[in-house]
Parts: structure tokens; C-alpha cells; sequence
């Protein structure tokens, strides 16, 4: 083989291997393993969620945390929820590569009677434009992604507002 | 001495006659460095035969798929509801499953926290007294 075109090669393998890394993201997760076995999947579109925004007084059960302002900057929800034993570990797998290659930050581990959780985010230090929370038992594997432009400080509100409920 | 005009303005016939009035002296080694030459060229041409032909198609195949995933528009999934209220209902409850999988990670903390404190009070109580 002559150097060129091994050189040549060398540059396609990396385009690929650039290629499938950018490929990676929460909607090619999704649609990956939506379709197997034992897998529960939701999937909202930003289209919904323009819809959901124009809403009339949307607030929960008990009326006490309003969703309005984080759900009006989200733009995709992507949730696989998997007890299908034999895509589990590639789910996961496939799930690190896309937090590693989406730049995203830890925000919380905590390991706890064999699960494991860990949500990450990407954005700046005023804006989440990605969440991803991904958790693991022996037999379970969950993952939530969300996309959109969400203030930061309203999404901490809103998950600390939650967790006083 | 002719001039280069002339010479350009000669025959092949009367170049060649010239060319054979007086016959040039080859330089030494010519004929070894025209070999070596020919050597070389027959080597190279000789290596680019046995460039398998796989090499070629599958540098194509290879590009093809890039330029396919570049430029095939990507479909995105179904909207798993079509009613907005029950969409909303979904992003509810997953906001609440965030909240009791942080809130396990904010127990544990607590925990640790408190087996942290707990150590230092005593310390603190022997060095009061």
C-alpha cells in the first residue's frame, strides 16, 4: 500500500470516527433502543413542547412547583427505560460515550443499595443546555436526557422544589 | 561556429549528418546510471501493480458511507403523546423521578455528614474540658 493512500485511508477512518461521535446524542440513543423488548420509552418532541407551553395555568397536582418556565425552554425529552437484560450494558455503554463526547459535567453520583446514579450536565454557569440523568441497578437501566435552553438557576428551583415536596 | 538560428533552422537530415561527421563521446557511467534508472522505474511500477485493488474500493465505500450519514436527512422519533396534557403530565413526572434520585444522593451526603460531625463533637467536648 502506498503511503498516500494510506494516508488517505488514516483521514476517512478519523471522518468516520468523528462522524459516528457526533452522531451520538440523546434522540440516536433513543431510537436505537425504543423499539427492544422490555424497554418503556417517551419521547417529546419540541413541537409538544410549544404546545405544552400554551397551556393555560399548568401546575401540578398540588399546585405548589410551576413547570412553566423550565418546560417553555425545553426542546426534547428523550427517557429509555430498559429491563431488557441483554441491551442493558450496551445502553449504558452507549450512554457514556455521549455524556464523554457532549462535554457534559457531573453534577451527582450517589451509589446506593446497588444502584447507581449519576446526572450530568452541559451548559454554562447560567444555562443548562443539556440534562442527562443516567441510572443503573443489576436488571434496570434509566436513562433521561433533556434538551433545551434552560436556566439554570429555575431548573435547580424546580428539582429542589420537587424534592420539598 | 553556427549560430543558434542556423542550427534551428537545419533539416533533420543535415542535423543527423552533421551528428555523424563528428561522433560525441559518451560520458563514463552512462550506460550503469541509465540502467540504474531503469531498474528503479521498473521497481516502482512494479509496487503500484501489487497495490491490491480492494484498497481503491474500499477507500470509496468508505467515503460513500461518510457522504451518506453527512447528507440523508436525519428522521427524528414520534411523539410519544399527541395530547399536550398528558405530555405534560410525562415531563411531571420525570422532573419528580430527578428529585427522589437527587434526594437519595442528598440522604446519603446527610449521612456521611453526620458520621463526620459526629467524631469532631467528641473531640471538641475533650479539648472544652
Amino acid at each position: 500500500m502506498t503511503i498516500p493512500m494510506k494516508r488517505i485511508l488514516f483521514l476517512l477512518a478519523a471522518l468516520l470516527l468523528t462522524l459516528s461521535a457526533a452522531a451520538q446524542n440523546g434522540k440516536s440513543i433513543y431510537q436505537k433502543y425504543s423499539d427492544a423488548e422490555n424497554v418503556s420509552a417517551v419521547y417529546i418532541s419540541p413541537a409538544m413542547f410549544r404546545l405544552i407551553g400554551r397551556i393555560p395555568d399548568v401546575e401540578t397536582g398540588d399546585g405548589k412547583v410551576n413547570l412553566s418556565p423550565v418546560i417553555r425552554s425545553l426542546s426534547g425529552m428523550y427517557i429509555i427505560n430498559s429491563e431488557n437484560a441483554a441491551i442493558n450494558e450496551n445502553l449504558r455503554n452507549e450512554a457514556e460515550r455521549f455524556i464523554k463526547s457532549g462535554k457534559y459535567e457531573l453534577l451527582m453520583e450517589a451509589k446506593d443499595q446497588g444502584e447507581t446514579v449519576r446526572m450530568y450536565t452541559v451548559g454554562t454557569e447560567k444555562l443548562i443546555n443539556g440534562f442527562v440523568m443516567l441510572a443503573a441497578e443489576q436488571n434496570e437501566v434509566t436513562f433521561i436526557c433533556l434538551d433545551g435552553q434552560m436556566p439554570r438557576d429555575e431548573f435547580e428551583k424546580l428539582v429542589s422544589e420537587q424534592l420539598a415536596n | 561556429m553556427k549560430t543558434l538560428e542556423e542550427i534551428e533552422n537545419l533539416s533533420p537530415e543535415e542535423l543527423e549528418s552533421k551528428a555523424a561527421e563528428k561522433p560525441a563521446a559518451v560520458p563514463e557511467g552512462l550506460q550503469e546510471r541509465i540502467r540504474l534508472a531503469l531498474s528503479a522505474q521498473e521497481i516502482v511500477q512494479e509496487r503500484r501493480r501489487k497495490t491490491p485493488l480492494w484498497v481503491p474500493f474500499s477507500a470509496l465505500a468508505v467515503a460513500a458511507a461518510a457522504a451518506t450519514l453527512l447528507i440523508l436527512p436525519q428522521r427524528g422519533p414520534k411523539d410519544t403523546f399527541d395530547d399536550p396534557l398528558l405530555a405534560y403530565a410525562e415531563v411531571e413526572k420525570t422532573f419528580q423521578t430527578i428529585s427522589e434520585k437527587m434526594s437519595a444522593g442528598v440522604d446519603i451526603a446527610r449521612e456521611a455528614s453526620a458520621s463526620v460531625d459526629f467524631p469532631q463533637t467528641v473531640i471538641d467536648r475533650i479539648q472544652s474540658k
